[in-house]
């Protein structure tokens, strides 16, 4: 589904080079649950933000179903996230004005989809992560679990084909955090929707089918677990 | 559209204070704006009825070696027979009536004086019978009465009055030229004393009888002006060709050195000054939008650099930047759309105050030579379209200031925005 060739990346800070990413290559497959893990400044959040179009690269090529994504436009990368790619962020990144409903419908509010079928998709998706009877809550009025959860709601509503979280368990307690790897364990079974997630928290690590280890902007470890 | 309109509207209650102390600046410049230009106006529309009323008259007939000359005031261009061009604007339904206008040295004497002195005047030489066809003296006498046919006397403003320290029956002395140039005296007696609107004619002017003048000066029966009075609705320059065509077709030759000039250009002076004020009063106002432009943007800007880890998160789920520019700018234009309400609405109180009760600079005009013909109380004018155009142009101000720090925040890479600190 995504193949990533050779792909490097380099911040210029002054006279200062940084290697983010050297030559990264690997494959990830339709429906994997798929850990990328290394220390801070391993490259992870580079390599995840690459992957989700949110960041260029220097070299290398990174195709997604076939289609070559270096060339593409910013109207073209935005809608590309916007129909292929779902994003949980460490500190949540909800709207506080916002409730948890309209937070959710946001993602399919962009897709243009009816009224309708708007409210019934994300009161279904919100039964999912478990927040019925909150969806008029506000950020500020929802634990930080119940964030994350809004926040996997939010990425999952759209249907998207990958699901990429940047250390999604970093802000909350070990069962909290638990809780939500469980849970995006359970959607990726029951949905087959890819999940790719950054972590060095060893807890985290176990929960993956597969762990891609990084280091230095190196890929040094890729193992598949049953 | 809908979603980034609710955004809009639910952001601008995020920062409450925030939006209502913007709101202020914008409500407190547009009032400002509202206010001054009711102000403006209102001095404008007042200074050219006075300068009609008591100065030009709607138009003027007059010889065009007068028009030409028309600031010394001389004698030396008159029109001979007043009278044919009188009865045939008459019969044409024009109101119409005969003044000499001349300069003179007014002198007093001690005793009834407080001391002897002179000062330079500009009298204007009425037919007493049909002067109120055309000015508005008859309804602004203090003291006295107006001048009477048949009658010697002297109308006085009251500001020059009052430094003269004169009173009715006092008597004074004209020291002028007569229309051959010889120096000719006229005693007189104070018959009644205006208080006239128009500073310039108060301060200044005296009126005595035509027949004094034509007597004294040596007129023959010429006179240097035939005033006309038109309908305010009237177009001056249309009617004034139109008297001319009446005057040419007469069939008298002398009439061919005659011409016929609309209060504008016998006020060009003052149409020239006001113009100019304009282009200062809009500097002081286009200053008062600037403040409230500076508002707005330094709240824009805050509210787009608090929000950039916001926007980061709402690009990478795809948003368009062109949804995300208008979200700010609908947010912007929303708390424009405060500012304005508020603004109309103080701006439209102010003016209703200024136009109901005035503004009293009697003070400040008794000594002071502002341009404009008005003597104390300044009267607004309401002005819808201004009001109109304050309250679009407060919106549309807003939303066009919130494109530049949206700009920067878009061009900013997505990943970027995620990690702003």
């Amino acid at each position: 589904m995504i193949s990533i060739n050779n792909i490097s990346k380099d911040y210029h800070t002054g006279d200062t080079v940084v290697h983010a990413l050297k030559k990264v290559s690997f494959e990830i497959s339709q429906g994997e649950f798929l850990s990328i893990a290394g220390p801070s400044g391993s490259g992870k959040t580079t390599l995840l933000n690459i992957l989700g179009c949110i960041d260029s690269f220097d070299t290398g090529i990174y195709s997604f179903e076939g289609e070559e994504i270096a060339g593409k436009t910013r109207k073209e990368l935005a809608r590309f996230r916007r129909e292929n790619v779902g994003f949980i962020f460490q500190t949540f990144n909800l709207i506080p004005v916002l409730t948890a409903f309209e937070n959710v419908s946001f993602a399919l509010s962009l897709l243009q989809v009816d009224e309708r079928d708007l409210k019934a998709r994300t009161m279904s998706i919100l039964d999912e992560v478990g927040l019925t009877g909150m969806e008029h809550r506000r950020p500020t009025e929802l634990s930080g679990g119940q964030q994350q959860r809004v926040a996997i709601a939010r990425a999952l509503v759209k249907d998207p084909k990958i699901v990429l979280a940047d250390e999604p368990t970093a802000n909350l307690d070990s069962a909290n955090g638990k809780a939500i790897l469980d849970l995006m364990r359970t959607l990726n079974r029951k949905y087959r929707t890819t999940y790719l997630f950054s972590t060095h928290d060893p807890m985290v690590m176990d929960f993956a089918s597969r762990l891609v280890s990084l280091h230095d902007g190196e890929i040094v470890e890729d193992v598949r677990r049953n | 559209m809908k979603f980034i309109l609710s955004l809009a509207l639910k952001n601008l209650t995020r920062y409450r204070r925030r939006t209502i102390i913007t709101s202020i600046a914008i409500a407190a410049g547009l009032s400002i704006f509202i206010m001054l230009d009711a102000l403006l106006l209102g001095m404008e529309q007042e200074s050219e009825r006075n300068i009609i009323w008591y100065e030009t008259a709607s138009a003027k007939i007059m010889t065009a070696e007068n028009f030409e000359h028309m600031e010394f005031l001389s004698l030396k261009y008159p029109i001979d027979n007043p009278e044919k061009i009188t009865s045939l604007l008459n019969d044409q339904g024009f109101r119409s009536t005969t003044r000499i206008t001349f300069g003179a040295e007014l002198l007093v004497y001690e005793d009834p004086f407080p001391a002897d002195g002179s000062t330079q005047v500009k009298i204007a030489a009425v037919d007493p019978e049909s002067d109120g066809d055309v000015y508005r003296f008859t309804e602004i006498i203090e003291k006295g009465k107006f001048l009477q046919k048949g009658e010697e006397g002297i109308l006085l403003g009251s500001w020059l009055a009052e430094d003269l320290q004169a009173d009715v029956g006092y008597p004074v002395t004209l020291l002028t030229r007569s229309r051959d140039g010889y120096y000719q005296t006229i005693d007189l007696e104070v018959t009644g004393i205006f208080n006239c609107p128009n500073p310039y004619v108060n301060r200044a002017t005296a009126l005595i009888p035509l027949e004094t003048a034509d007597y004294y000066l040596q007129m023959e029966g010429g006179v240097t002006e035939i005033a006309v009075s038109l309908p305010s609705s009237a177009d001056p320059a249309e009617e004034a060709a139109a008297i001319n065509q009446l005057l040419q077709q007469q069939g008298n030759p002398e009439n061919a050195a005659l011409g016929v000039y609309t209060w504008q250009e016998l006020a060009y002076d003052y149409l020239q000054f006001a113009a100019a004020k304009q282009g200062g009063s809009k500097v002081i106002l286009f200053l008062v939008f600037i403040i409230a432009a500076v508002g707005i943007s330094n709240t824009m800007l805050m509210a787009v650099y608090e929000r950039i880890r916001e926007l980061g998160m709402m690009r990478a789920l795809g948003m368009d930047d062109g949804k995300l520019r208008a979200a700010f700018i609908l947010e912007a234009g929303g708390i424009g759309f405060i500012g304005s309400v508020f603004g109309v609405l103080i701006g439209s109180i102010l003016t209703w105050y200024f136009v109901r009760r005035g503004i009293d600079f009697t003070f400040m005009m008794r000594d002071m030579d502002l341009g404009y013909r008005v003597a104390g109380v300044m009267y607004g004018t309401w002005n819808v379209w201004t009001i109109i155009t304050a309250f679009i142009a407060g919106i549309v101000i807003s939303m066009i200031i919130a494109v530049f720090p949206t700009r920067k925040v878009v061009r900013m890479e997505v990943a970027d925005a995620l990690h702003h600190q």
